[in-house]
């Protein structure tokens, strides 16, 4: 059953239908959150209020381009959205670090545990320059290599959801590659 | 191979497996240049969280929370519909013009009350007699 079908008969009454939709499109949501958000538990909120607030707004859904492009654009901009309001809250953070128990917002890559203490400490120190790296980029630049590396989405791909060239979205996935790695380089020198 | 050319190479696979002519030349460039063989080690590090953090799976049962969300909106939703027009336009403005009144009545009230004045007033040439000039009634009295 194609997409638009599902959705005509949602828009008649047939809600169960969604899930459907939910089932095929929740891994790459899901995997877009991961890729501005790096936590797990956030990524899985987030994902379930991108697909309630596109179940809300299915009516205006016209079918100009593919659900799947529809729902990238509502996941996209929820994530800039959540990251923006995470900023700004960036200092509460801080103060409930130097006063009260942190809680963990990083992602954490699985470690044996055979693995070295040391190693473990390196490596958490090369995730969290990593998140650092992603989180500095310009919010475009941000935006098209979430969808390259994440999504393993197409220029034209990309380029739809975002409403932009292929040629734009090629020059924005350059400069934010080469922006990681100075970003990293200088944290390393540190 | 100089530097600019094998970053750009390296840019564009990003910390990913190379292949080809490539690969043989930005090896054999990383193997004298330094610089180039750490930003090589930086990005196969970035390519590496960022496949971790793809790998990661989303909660098995977010679909049913998803559902279980919708399910809750249209019940909200039919339950709204369902309230009279008294519970949905009259009550509160009731309730804003009881508020509005009870105010209006608070501030009205306290304005009526005045403060009780003394009848007897004290003349104000009395206000320039200085305590220490006057003499002592003992004086006068034992004279």
């Amino acid at each position: 059953m194609f997409d638009n079908e599902i959705i005509s008969l949602i828009l008649k009454g047939n809600r169960d239908k969604y899930q459907i939709l939910v089932e095929k499109y929740q891994p790459m949501v899901f995997r877009t959150c991961m890729g501005f958000l790096h936590n797990k538990d956030d990524s899985d909120d987030l994902t379930q209020d991108i697909f309630i607030q596109a179940y809300q707004s299915l009516s205006k859904f016209k079918g100009d381009a593919s659900f799947s492009t529809w729902i990238y654009r509502i996941a996209v901009n929820a994530s800039l959205n959540k990251v923006r309001k995470t900023s700004k809250s960036f200092f509460f953070q801080r103060f409930e670090k130097v006063f009260g128990s942190e809680k963990s917002i990083a992602f954490e890559i699985p470690i044996p545990d055979t693995e070295n203490p040391e190693n473990i400490l390196i490596q958490n120190e090369h995730r969290e320059w990593m998140q650092k790296a992603l989180n500095s980029l310009p919010e475009n630049q941000r935006t098209a290599i979430v969808l390259s590396k994440y999504d393993d989405l197409s220029q034209k791909e990309i380029a739809a959801i975002m409403n932009t060239s292929e040629g734009a979205v090629e020059a924005l996935i350059q400069r934010a590659k080469a922006n990681l790695r100075e970003k990293l380089s200088s944290f390393r020198k540190k | 191979m100089n530097c600019q050319l094998c970053l750009k190479e390296m840019e564009a696979t990003f910390g990913e497996k190379l292949s080809g002519v490539s690969q043989t030349q930005v090896e054999a460039h990383i193997a004298e240049c330094e610089t180039c063989a750490k930003s090589y080690q930086l990005m196969k590090l970035a390519n590496k969280v960022m496949e971790a953090e793809k790998a990661e799976q989303s909660n098995p049962f977010l679909s049913t929370r998803i559902m279980a969300g919708i399910e809750k909106l249209d019940q909200c939703k039919e339950g709204f519909q369902h309230i009279s027009a008294y519970q949905k336009v009259l009550k509160p403005v009731l309730i804003s013009i009881s508020l509005a009144s009870a105010l209006f009545i608070g501030v009205l009230a306290g304005n009526i009350y005045k403060p009780v004045q003394p009848e007897y007033k004290i003349p104000i040439e009395m206000s320039y007699m200085n305590d220490a000039s006057l003499e002592s009634v003992n004086l006068f009295a034992n004279e």
